[in-house]
């Protein structure tokens, strides 16, 4: 199998090396050191992120009543703060500003902005503007406690300017903006100077301070400028009386301009952001966590959940009767887990006697403690146990034991096995930051999220706790139209395993075999990276680890089938992110390159090349905006459609073909036969998986197991393929707009990576039936509301965007989608039985006792389904009972017969009216 | 019944204050599964320790048992250690509620909350050991025969009042009575679970015909005697020939003329208000294609214990400490269906009753529902399904 990906790799693109040469060029000469540098830790690790220029913006301005003075410099040179990982090991998390890097500078509004940082340079501080800051910081934490900033923005337009008088002086920030300020009011200067002198400013800088606004200018416009207020900056760029004219004359049309004021009014202050901080506040928790930050709030909100994660040595010393001994980690340390804490005894005691009895380990037990039911779950290794407790109510017990093979699988591909995560001292906070990740994540997965409309961050919390534990990572479907190996031509200190990129969470290329997609996308999970790139504009982020892909490491049996052996080496794994791309590269040093010595820290070709290939995918991102904003091809409906109640709210809805679909429905809703829909639907869903299980087993058959696994595999991954390009042209026949999409798409499905000779033919055949059942739902009506496709082979799961669910408002849809999740889990957890029953079966196949196969079979579970029953929440006549719409959530599991390891999953929720 | 799932099951019963143990019961694997006393301690000690500090330890799982504990009235622990294979909390949580729910009503619940003298106890919950077997084999099927004429096991006939007793109580007395040694009339002190946990009534039977018996709970006044020889005689004498047809063994509790659609190799349907149900595993027409007998009913158990505890809502005997996981759902459940490698299963969840089916795997998956309706409807005789 993981051959297949090694051996995939393409060489590299010769034709594309002069546009790389240029982006790369201004990578590499832009500034001399890349500005993560200094976050490499000893130990070679590097977790490095920056955001982009206006989401540090918000993020700096929310955070800015507690730190103000600091928080104002930093974003008035346009600086970034960076907490790095090594200096959370002394708990004290000092910020360490950074050069912005010349990706930013070139988005920049203002090419005066270059210019005036070597004046800044000039101005007699030869340390840069890091040391400035860290004066001002020092000087300044104390004494200008009331001092806030305000960002507001206003629309200029230069070209309504009136020609006349150009020679005046300050008469741009009157015209074009609206604000008058009169220099010669000198009565404040020297006050003022006094100020500017303390924070290392030039004495003939003078402040802008706002004397008065020009009615029906913008600034007048916005309510928020007071007179009163200093002007500090305009679009990030420091202005005061001397530049303020020019930095204005830059702008070359009509824009928005973000000025930044100085403002001593707290109450108006507040108000003023507080719509920003709603907003806002839920990315900031995030990334403030990332940044490893204390979040009182966040803690505090969970603080009454009992939650704990204990890592418990089952041999005691008994010479060495320390109190608390056997707890080699423990997080965290708040009073509800206290009581989780003093019984870990339980936790011991039952490990060790269950295993004892019945020969099997310990995987789960429940408590009941303060009220609650607190499932707590093990996972044991030789002498060691790894305890996870949380309650029932956020997690249900099903979900946690995938949660715990997920977190041990995370902790052994970032450490190698568990005894090195939690025995090394050095370890501790970097494990703790791990688990307050992990547990905001579990406890409240809302506010993590910070969607701008409420449906979708209602989609994300519901679906969050799901969607976490498939083994897969959310798959866009997209052609393969982008080539990362681009890169590839380089002196190999390191070789290449493969890549996968990431656009907003959602993946859209691989190159990695599916063992260490899963790797890297848990990792990338217990980090938020995934969301993070999902809503906000990462500045950039580089992340540079030794990491043990368990896939590698692993003697598996399969290497000793091909007679290939995995070199002895060792894994390095470099995530780039740069706005909402995410590239993550997995190297390999040692085997046939050079052996690696020491903890090597990142390289800065290595981080440049993949910064470039991002760079280079710019053109791209449209498309793939484009993709996510158009409506899918299995068309979803709202289940809001289906009732009487809401349906007077139907002309709202501009979407034709849905709305006549609907139509449609309720007009046949009532005759009998509508009851038969669904069967029949679901016959011809079974059918439709068919040709690749078929194709798979006769695989199976010829070419032994592992092949056959390996063929299948691709088989599957273009059966799904194909699936949606037909769908992509299904959508650009509906839409004129969607044909050049269209076009594109067809075209670079064409060199398929994982196209192999002797499929072909097959495939072929397989096209043309999966042309004829693009729908998943049959009849008239193809009522859809929500579906999950999970590819375990590949690491895959696809599922509606988050765009297409939020067209999909209303009452009882949101309603729908959580159930339909809370049924996903039932679901899948009947279905990992089924697996782990099969395992066992295949296990111990020699033992062929009749009776007991026939009752090991009676719980492989191939196709469940529930159907549901709901009406509208607030029904308020009397006379009629409340109309009722009847719905199924249907789970499929494919091929789990033909071989083990090919699993893949299908569930569906879709509806038939009554 | 349970026996064949190759796993075992076992039921300790100790004081909750002292951690005495009362008794062992256990089935399945004997030979393995007579469990030690230290592990009888410690499975004990266990839950001790966590209740003095305030954390009640309920339930814990490896990957092939569960183990339930359960404390009833602060004084008996009851816990169970089941390695069958479809074992769940929720069919383990039902068992120790019937469990001691037996002990009750052989006991009293006095005799059981204030524990005097734990060596009279023990002797008297010797007799208890037989129902509590009879449980083991009903786990999953719980709630299943009701009686008062009981034929075979089976309730073939009641009047009203004992309708209105609950529902654990129906089904416990009927375990009762097929559980005890055969005699041709005995007059049994019996305490009501949930009617009358204190108070005794005496429980009278007769044997009208081998294997058909007639039961009556009653206070002080009819003589066993004034029954067996006066009343049995006046009633039932008259009957005996319609009665011996009913005692015939038939392997389902249809009325005859009932036909299921084909290829339904096993039903459950329980009356959801009369609190009854009825079964079979080789209903009329399913032939003996698919499933053995045995497998069916295990199949069954199986299905109802899946779909009871995760979609349909919580009926008959008092819910468990545990959040039900149905309590998630914003939307209610009223269909299921499951398909596997050798059957297929179907649920429904009508106003009045619920049935589940085990189907024959050739049975197109779209004809399951359907076919589930006829058979709801042929079964309830009411059209309205």
């Amino acid at each position: 199998m993981f051959s297949v990906g090694r051996y995939s790799i393409p060489r590299p693109v010769t034709r594309n090396l002069e546009d790389l040469d240029s982006v790369q060029s201004i990578l590499l000469h832009s500034d001399l050191e890349p500005e993560w540098l200094d976050s490499v830790q000893k130990n070679g690790e590097l977790f490095y992120l920056e955001l982009s220029e206006g989401e540090e913006e918000t993020l700096l301005q929310d955070s800015s009543s507690e730190v103000p003075a600091v928080n104002h410099v930093r974003f008035r040179e346009n600086e970034a703060e960076v907490i790095q990982e090594g200096s959370r090991k002394e708990r004290k998390y000092e910020p360490r500003l950074k050069k912005i890097t010349k990706i930013l500078k070139k988005k920049s509004l203002l090419p005066k902005h270059s210019g005036k940082k070597g004046t800044g340079g000039s101005d007699g501080h030869p340390s840069g503007p890091t040391s400035i800051l860290k004066h001002q910081s020092t000087q300044k934490v104390g004494v200008i406690v009331q001092q806030r900033y305000k960002d507001v923005c206003v629309y200029v337009n230069p070209k309504r300017l009136p020609n006349d008088g150009a020679g005046e002086k300050l008469k741009l920030l009157e015209a074009l903006v609206g604000i008058v300020h009169q220099s010669s009011w000198s009565s404040r200067r020297a006050e003022k100077q006094g100020e500017q002198d303390r924070s290392n400013k030039g004495i003939n800088e003078e402040k802008l301070v706002v004397h008065g606004l020009v009615p029906c200018s913008s600034a007048i416009k916005t309510g928020q400028i007071l007179i009163g207020d200093a002007l500090v900056a305009v679009n990030d760029v420091d202005v005061n009386a001397e530049n303020i004219e020019r930095v204005l004359s830059c702008i070359p049309g009509p824009m928005q301009v973000k000025l930044t004021f100085e403002t001593s009014v707290f109450e108006h202050e507040g108000t003023s952001q507080q719509r920003y901080k709603q907003a806002q506040s839920a990315m900031n928790n995030l990334v403030r966590l990332l940044w490893g930050e204390d979040n009182m709030d966040l803690q505090l909100a969970i603080q009454g959940m009992p939650h704990i994660v204990m890592y418990l040595t089952l041999k005691l010393d008994s010479e060495t009767s320390k109190d608390e001994q056997e707890i080699l980690y423990q997080y965290p340390i708040s009073e509800a887990s206290q009581k989780l804490k003093s019984v870990r005894g339980i936790f011991l005691t039952l490990c060790d006697m269950l295993e004892n009895v019945t020969g099997a380990h310990i995987i789960s037990s429940s408590l009941f403690l303060c009220g609650k039911l607190v499932q707590v779950v093990y996972c044991k290794e030789s002498d060691k146990l790894l305890v996870i407790g949380l309650p029932a109510e956020s997690v249900p017990l099903s979900q946690l034991r995938n949660m715990i093979t997920d977190v041990v699988r995370t902790l052994k591909f970032m450490y190698g096995s568990l005894d090195s995560a939690f025995c090394q001292v050095e370890n501790v906070s970097r494990l703790d930051h791990f688990f307050n990740l992990f547990f905001q994540r579990a406890i409240q997965p809302a506010r993590l999220h910070s969607n701008a409309s409420p449906s979708a961050q209602h989609y994300d919390s519901c679906s969050a706790l799901f969607l976490d534990n498939l083994p897969g990572v959310r798959w866009l479907t997209l052609a393969q139209e982008i080539k990362s190996e681009d890169y590839y031509d380089m002196r190999r200190l390191y070789m290449i395993l493969g890549s996968c990129l990431f656009y907003k969470g959602y993946l859209i290329g691989n190159h990695l075999p599916n063992e260490d997609l899963i790797d890297i996308a848990l990792y990338s999970r217990h980090y938020c990276l995934l969301p993070l790139a999902a809503e906000q504009r990462i500045g950039q982020l580089v992340i540079w680890r030794e990491v043990f892909p368990h896939h590698h490491l692993q003697p598996s049996d399969a290497s000793g089938v091909t007679g290939y052996r995995e070199p002895e080496a060792r894994y390095f794994l470099l995530i780039v992110g740069l706005r909402h791309f995410m590239l993550c590269v997995l190297l390999e040093t040692g085997g046939c390159t050079s052996k690696a010595i020491g903890n090597p820290g990142p390289d800065c070709v290595y981080v440049d090349q993949v910064k470039a290939t991002i760079l280079q995918l710019e053109g791209i991102d449209s498309s793939i905006e484009e993709r996510l904003e158009s409506p899918a091809i299995p068309c979803l409906s709202c289940a809001d459609w289906f009732l009487p109640a809401s349906r007077d709210k139907l002309e709202s809805f501009t979407t034709p073909p849905i709305l006549s679909k609907l139509q449609n429905t309720s007009k046949t809703a009532t005759s009998p036969t509508s009851k038969r829909r669904h069967f029949t639907d679901s016959s011809l869903r079974t059918r439709k998986p068919s040709p690749s299980r078929s194709s798979g087993g006769s695989d199976n058959g010829s070419e032994g197991p592992e092949e056959g696994g390996g063929l299948n595999l691709l088989a599957t991954v273009d059966q799904v393929r194909k699936h949606e390009r037909k769908e992509s042209q299904g959508f650009g026949g509906s839409e004129g707009s969607g044909s050049l999409f269209k076009v594109t798409k067809k075209k670079h499905t064409l060199p398929n990576p994982f196209h192999l000779g002797n499929l072909k033919k097959n495939l072929s055949e397989k096209d043309t039936e999966l042309y004829n059942a693009v729908k998943l739902t049959s009849g008239p009506e193809n009522t859809l509301f929500h579906y999950i496709s999970l590819e375990t082979m590949q690491g895959i799961f696809i599922t509606p965007t988050h765009k297409e669910v939020q067209q999909l408002s209303g009452s009882i849809h949101p309603q729908l989608i959580k159930n339909f999740h809370r049924c996903c889990l039932s679901i899948r957890s009947i279905f990992q039985q089924a697996v782990m029953k099969e395992k066992k079966k295949n296990a111990d196949s020699g033992s062929n006792s009749d009776s007991r196969k026939a009752s090991s079979d009676l719980n492989l579970v191939r196709e469940h389904g529930v159907l549901f029953e709901c009406s509208p929440d607030n029904w308020t006549d009397q006379k009629k009972p409340p109309p009722t719409m009847t719905y199924w959530v249907v789970g499929l599991s494919f091929g789990v017969s033909a071989a083990p390891a090919i699993f893949h999953r299908m569930y569906e929720a879709y509806a038939i009216g009554r | 019944m349970g026996e064949e799932g190759g796993g075992s099951v076992t039921l300790l019963c100790l004081t909750a204050s002292s951690g005495v143990p009362l008794f062992c019961r256990s089935m399945g694997a004997p030979s393995k599964h007579q469990l030690p006393f230290s592990v009888i301690g410690s499975l004990n000690g266990v839950h001790m320790f966590g209740a003095n500090l305030d954390v009640l330890l309920t339930a814990a799982c490896t990957a092939n048992s569960h183990v339930v504990w359960r404390v009833f009235h602060n004084s008996i622990t009851l816990i169970v250690l089941s390695s069958e294979e479809g074992a769940s909390d929720f069919a383990l949580g039902r068992l120790l509620d019937n469990a001691f729910s037996a002990m009750v009503l052989i006991l009293g619940l006095e005799e059981l909350v204030n524990v005097r003298n734990i060596e009279r106890l023990k002797k008297d919950l010797r007799v208890s050991g037989g129902i509590g077997e009879c449980l083991e084999a009903f786990a999953g099927a719980a709630e299943s025969r009701f009686g008062c004429l009981v034929a075979g096991g089976r309730l073939a006939l009641a009047t009203e009042p004992w309708w209105q007793l609950a529902p654990q109580e129906l089904l416990l007395l009927s375990w009762l009575v097929g559980s005890l040694p055969p005699h041709a009339a005995r007059d049994y002190p019996i305490y009501l679970p949930h009617g009358s946990p204190t108070v005794p009534h005496r429980l009278l039977t007769c044997q009208l015909l081998p294997g058909l018996e007639a039961c009556l709970i009653c206070g002080p006044r009819p003589a066993l005697h004034t029954v067996e020889t006066e009343l049995v005689p006046r009633f039932w004498k008259p009957l005996l020939e319609p009665l011996q047809a009913c005692v015939n063994p038939q392997p389902h509790s249809l009325p005859p003329g009932t036909t299921l659609p084909p290829g339904v190799l096993a039903f459950l349907l329980i009356h959801r208000e009369q609190r009854s149900s009825q079964s079979s595993v080789q209903p009329p027409g399913s032939g003996g294609e698919g499933l053995s007998p045995k497998h069916r009913a295990r199949a069954l158990r199986h299905f109802y214990a899946l779909v009871a505890a995760r979609y349909f809502p919580w009926e008959g005997s008092p819910a468990p400490p545990q959040e039900p996981f149905q309590a998630g759902f914003p939307h209610r459940a009223r269909h299921c269906y499951v398909v596997s490698a050798t059957h297929k299963a179907y649920a429904i969840h009508a106003p009045q009753h619920q049935l589940f089916l085990l189907l024959a795997p050739h049975v197109p998956t779209f004809a399951l529902r359907p076919l589930a309706a006829r058979a709801l409807q042929r079964l309830t005789g009411d059209a309205a399904c």
